[in-house]
């Protein structure tokens, strides 16, 4: 716990002082949100689905950047290999670096739901109150996923490049819950109408956290 | 402990189809210092790496207190300290947080003071607050010692310790060093030339087509006695070295 707590922290105080991911996160979030309600023009498409849309659209780019700012942070100096080789394990690094990328991205998503309820006409309520869950799921598990696939990508060139593609394609069966399931709470239903979506989420959030949590090891260390 | 902190047994490590080391065969025991010297490009670092569990070996084993050193436990980790080419150090931390952290990480004691010390000694007191990414190359590798030596290792590995430093840094790294051996750690190091080694034992090996050699070193750090033997360098322990060149005194 200690090597998890240090390692948070140190992130967390990073990020205090540079600002460098979260306002990329927000900014990001604002820019994709701006786009497609200009993009979908007319009341009757800027409904609960085209908020949902919107919404998961901003998480899952905003989370690219997110994960990837994150672990290319350690890149300077060498600091990732001077965790790698440090008493921590590497399940506990990948922990803290993805609890780093998931506050990181929690922070751009408020930023996004209060555009969101801006930009498509929508009233802060109860709906709103219920989404938090939902959107909860989706940080947690794309965050899983953007750490373990930044680690991958961070040893390429490319790291930019490699990183949507690779984690765009294997998010989108969440992305599509998270979707169905955002769209359906801002419609007013209730989430235990929505268990199927939210059984979907709940199961890859399982899958990328323990396979981050087993495969880190691996991806870390240099060959 | 009984266990040799250091030991390569035909040690491989190959990038693609290219070999760097092939066959390397070390031991150093508590208390011993090897000094690995060579051409650039010739593997040192990739050696040193090895050792400090970084890089995975093509062929053979680097073990660390008995264990391969690429999946040593957590634990064991605290027992070896490495400087690396890179200061393994956050810019945008002061040098005092990177300590800090660094000492949070290997579970050391009453950590504030121990960072406190570490700044002392290495003449850094007075920018203790100042963030890493303004330091100049030297500062930042006068830290990058007392990042690797904060836990007091039981094993060191020092690539290229003397880089960058200037006539006081290299004096107070020799010192550290030396204390380091006299506390029994068993110190890999390597450097281009000569090391400015001095009051205690230590082996000098050169690292020729992937394979260590003996070498004693003239003053200009050319190589004055070759070597004749390859693959097997023997054991160190304490500076007691078997069949090899050797310098008491640099």
């Amino acid at each position: 716990m200690a090597g998890l707590s240090a390692v948070l922290l140190k992130d967390l105080k990073l990020e205090l002082r540079s600002g460098q991911s979260t306002i990329a996160l927000v900014a990001l979030s604002l820019l994709i949100l701006v786009v497609l309600v200009f993009a979908l023009g007319n009341e009757g498409v800027r409904g609960p689905e085209g908020a949902a849309g919107a919404l998961w659209v901003a998480l899952v780019f905003a989370g690219t950047v997110g994960a990837t700012k994150a672990l290319l942070a350690e890149g300077e100096n060498g600091c990732l290999r001077g965790l790698v080789i440090s008493p921590v394990d590497r399940a506990t690094l990948f922990a803290a670096k993805m609890m780093a990328a998931a506050i990181f991205m929690a922070i751009a998503e408020i930023a996004a739901v209060a555009l969101m309820v801006l930009f498509f006409n929508l009233e802060f309520d109860a709906r709103l109150a219920r989404i938090v869950p939902i959107l909860a799921l989706g940080i947690v598990g794309f965050a899983a996923l953007a750490t373990l696939l930044a680690a991958v990508s961070g040893r390429t060139r490319a790291a930019d490049l490699l990183m949507p593609i690779l984690a765009v394609p294997m998010f989108v069966p969440a992305l599509i819950a998270g979707v169905k399931a955002s769209a359906g709470v801002l419609a007013g239903r209730p989430l235990s109408g929505l268990q199927a979506w939210l059984g979907i989420l709940v199961a890859f959030d399982i899958i990328f956290v323990v396979s981050g949590y087993l495969l880190f090891e691996q991806v870390a260390r240099e060959d | 402990m009984s266990q040799v902190p250091v030991r390569l047994r035909g040690l491989a490590k190959s990038y693609g189809l290219k070999p760097v080391l092939r066959s390397v065969e070390l031991e150093i025991a508590p208390g011993g210092c090897v000094v690995i010297v060579g051409d650039n490009g010739c593997g040192k670092s990739t050696l040193l790496r090895t050792i400090a569990g970084l890089s995975r070996p093509s062929g053979g084993e680097a073990l660390l207190f008995g264990e391969e050193a690429w999946r040593l436990a957590g634990p064991m980790r605290q027992r070896v300290g490495v400087l690396s080419h890179q200061s393994f150090l956050y810019p945008n931390l002061t040098a005092r947080e990177n300590l800090e952290f660094y000492g949070r990480l290997y579970g050391v004691p009453k950590v504030g003071a121990a960072a406190g010390r570490w700044l002392e000694r290495m003449g850094l007191a007075a920018v203790s607050r100042a963030r890493v990414g303004t330091f100049s190359r030297g500062m930042e590798q006068r830290l990058a010692l007392a990042r690797a030596m904060l836990a007091a290792p039981e094993v060191l590995v020092l690539d290229e310790p003397f880089s960058a430093l200037d006539g006081e840094g290299t004096t107070l790294a020799v010192a550290l060093i030396k204390e380091a051996v006299a506390q029994r750690t068993a110190v890999a190091m390597s450097t281009h030339g000569r090391p400015p080694l001095s009051g205690f034992e230590f082996k000098t090996l050169r690292l020729v087509a992937g394979v260590l050699k003996p070498a004693a070193l003239d003053e200009a750090g050319r190589e004055a006695v070759t070597g004749a033997r390859t693959g097997l360098a023997g054991s160190v322990d304490g500076g007691t070295v078997g069949g090899f060149a050797q310098r008491p005194e640099a």
